[in-house]
């Protein structure tokens, strides 16, 4: 919330909670000039031209000295990499030091992680060196990770996590030669987490965050993890349940106060992930296997091999313990049904993975219509959580993917039974109506929210 | 701990982590032992760090049968190649997992196995033949020039040959230390 909008919310509350003894008779204006006092918080315009500038301005330096670096002796060459360096920080320092200028002094502190890495790339070509180049991103973003502990910084720690993440899509797209995943980079993703929670750094949450559904896929596609092992479906399943374990920590986390500010970020990253797997598992082509060609499949999927049952177990079982541990966390006072409803749905769907481990592809059209059924059931409940947290983002994601199925089960199931005529002005009028009657049932719902959180409802 | 300290150990430790790269590379140059090879230098390229020359050594390829030591090796390991000087240029005589024992006039270079080719393609049409060879990268592949001279190197006049003369320190790392055409010294990098 602005600055503004906040006093003047402040401003209507205030005489009220006077008025019930919450707050001090007089006391309203002195909390209001001292919140007056603080500004309007970050002026994002100021942040983003000096962000973006010290970005030109690193480029700038760095082709500056890429076009002219023949004509430099060696020595004098490292004399300007270094000095860029120190100077970057000393400038930070001198501009964050009484609190001066502290956006430029956090834009300067980004530009000595920028000067960093321009100086690993810079010195690695006045000395030839051409070894295995993900390391030399991998240091950069130590390097900026190291910088960001102890200095403080968003913007530093922003760029290591933009760096790790690159070190990790090199290592995998170039170098994943023995066929496992790249679970070194857990490692560097576990040590981003301790910044993020002392700081509340809010915008490195959203990129880590980010950056793990990203190595997920790889992690998760991995030729050697799975191997030969049946059909791919197991593992869209396995995703389905990762994914699910992270909306569940989200969950999780609203019940501590140390780590309730993280959790709506966090559940909305991973039902997001989770609903992309579960949309994909309710086609009837992937159940069956009939994508063969495409997945490099036999025409009908085999029932899983060991790996995709034990992999599956696993999956199960965390998100099970999660499930029990938020229970537990919640259950001292009348708990509310939607969370009841939300663990039978969890067990339903824990029982039709299972049983689908022992499926082939000839019983897929039936498994395909199950997960139909619970994928629908299941955005009932979405439907019904978001209206219960007021949380809007739930709700959306219910009506997008609830119209997207829709849609999906339309063109799949009608394709080939309708003429072409048919199909597409039934289609199209199915649009038109389906369009109009989800968008008007969200807003109803998304208008609701709004108006309890302007009257302040729980 | 206030802010100023604060600053000066990351650029202490900034500092450090690039002085390490600086003083390995010092390290080899000041003490290892210098060994040519012949090389076809390959593809140049401008980026914006400038040209660079790509370099393809003799000794890029192994044709493993043609070598003692170890057989087998997979992509990503680390191989020490035990080179002895013939004549003008320096070759291949075995291929190891581990760091070999030192042998008067050999020494043992570093790299990593890129790729394993089970057969050789003569080409022309030929049939492939079931030849096993392993691509090495020795780290040293890439020479950065003066722009615009990548390709005075990439192409040598007829009769030109261009090799590269390497040191090797005792932990078999390497660094270029000078680029030579037809024996003489082309460009040479000097410690400082």
């Amino acid at each position: 919330m602005g600055n503004k909008k906040f006093l003047a919310r402040l401003a209507k509350e205030l005489p009220d909670w006077a008025a019930r003894g919450w707050v001090k008779a007089g006391a309203e204006r002195v909390i209001l000039d001292h919140v007056a006092a603080q500004g309007n918080g970050i002026p994002l315009l100021t942040y983003a031209f000096s962000i973006l500038g010290v970005l030109l301005f690193g480029s700038g330096i760095i082709t500056y000295f890429a076009a002219n670096w023949g004509e430099i002796p060696k020595l004098i060459k490292l004399a300007i990499l270094f000095g860029s360096l120190w100077l970057a920080y000393g400038a930070a320092w001198h501009a964050l030091r009484n609190r001066h200028a502290p956006l430029l002094g956090q834009s300067l502190l980004l530009l000595g992680a920028i000067l960093f890495g321009a100086n690993i790339m810079l010195i690695a070509q006045v000395y030839h060196i051409d070894s295995h180049f993900p390391n030399g991103v991998l240091l950069w973003s130590v390097g900026a990770l190291v910088g960001a502990y102890l200095v403080r910084s968003q913007p530093m720690l922003v760029a290591a996590i933009a760096l790790g993440w690159l070190w990790t899509t090199l290592e995998f797209d170039h170098f994943s030669v023995r066929h496992y995943a790249h679970w070194p980079f857990l490692v560097l993703w576990a040590a981003f987490l301790p910044l993020i929670y002392w700081h509340r750094f809010r915008a490195a949450l959203h990129l880590a965050l980010v950056a793990l559904l990203w190595w997920s896929l790889n992690a998760f596609g991995v030729d050697g993890l799975f191997w030969n092992t049946g059909s791919k479906t197991y593992l869209v399943q396995i995703y389905f349940l990762a994914y699910l374990a992270v909306y569940l920590l989200g969950m999780l986390f609203a019940t501590f106060d140390r780590l309730a500010d993280f959790a709506r970020t966090v559940q909305r990253y991973g039902i997001f992930a989770a609903l992309v797997s579960a949309y994909a598992l309710t086609s009837p082509h992937i159940q069956s296997g009939q994508w063969g060609h495409m997945w490099g499949e036999k025409t009908l999927r085999e029932v899983a091999g060991s790996a995709d049952m034990v992999s599956t177990f696993v999956a199960l079982a965390l998100v099970a313990a999660l499930a029990l541990w938020h229970r537990n966390r919640t259950g001292g006072g009348a708990r509310p049904a939607y969370l009841m409803w939300g663990e039978v749905l969890i067990g339903a769907i824990a029982l039709l993975m299972l049983a689908n481990l022992f499926l082939g592809g000839v019983s897929g059209g039936w498994v395909a219509i199950a997960f139909n059924l619970l994928f629908f059931a299941g955005m009932l409940w979405l439907l019904y959580a978001g209206m219960h947290t007021d949380d809007r983002f739930l709700v959306n994601l219910a009506f997008v993917f609830f119209g997207l199925t829709l849609l999906t089960r339309y063109f799949d199931t009608f394709w080939t039974l309708l003429n072409r005529s048919y199909f597409f002005m039934v289609g199209g009028l199915l649009l038109i109506a389906g369009g109009y009657v989800l968008e008007r049932k969200r807003r109803q719902i998304t208008a609701g929210i709004g108006a309890r959180r302007k009257e302040g409802a729980p | 701990m206030n802010l100023g300290l604060r600053i000066v150990i990351v650029i202490a430790l900034q500092t450090a982590a690039l002085l390490v790269m600086v003083g390995m590379k010092q390290y080899t140059l000041s003490t290892g032992t210098p060994v040519v090879l012949k090389t076809e230098p390959i593809d140049p390229r401008s980026l914006f760090r400038g040209d660079y020359v790509r370099l393809n050594y003799a000794i890029s390829r192994l044709q493993i049968d043609k070598l003692a030591g170890d057989r087998e090796f997979e992509r990503g390991d680390t191989i020490y190649v035990l080179l002895r000087q013939e004549a003008e240029f320096w070759q291949a005589v075995s291929v190891h997992h581990a760091p070999p024992p030192a042998v008067e006039k050999q020494i043992a270079i570093k790299g990593r196995v890129e790729y394993i080719n089970q057969q050789s393609f003569p080409g022309q049409g030929a049939p492939a033949e079931p030849i096993k060879t392993i691509n090495v990268k020795y780290g040293v592949e890439n020479y950065f020039v003066p722009e615009g001279e990548g390709r005075v190197l990439e192409r040598p006049k007829p009769g030109e040959t261009v090799s590269i003369r390497l040191v090797v320190d005792r932990n078999g790392n390497t660094a270029i230390k000078a680029v030579l055409v037809n024996g003489v010294e082309r460009y040479v990098e000097r410690l400082f």
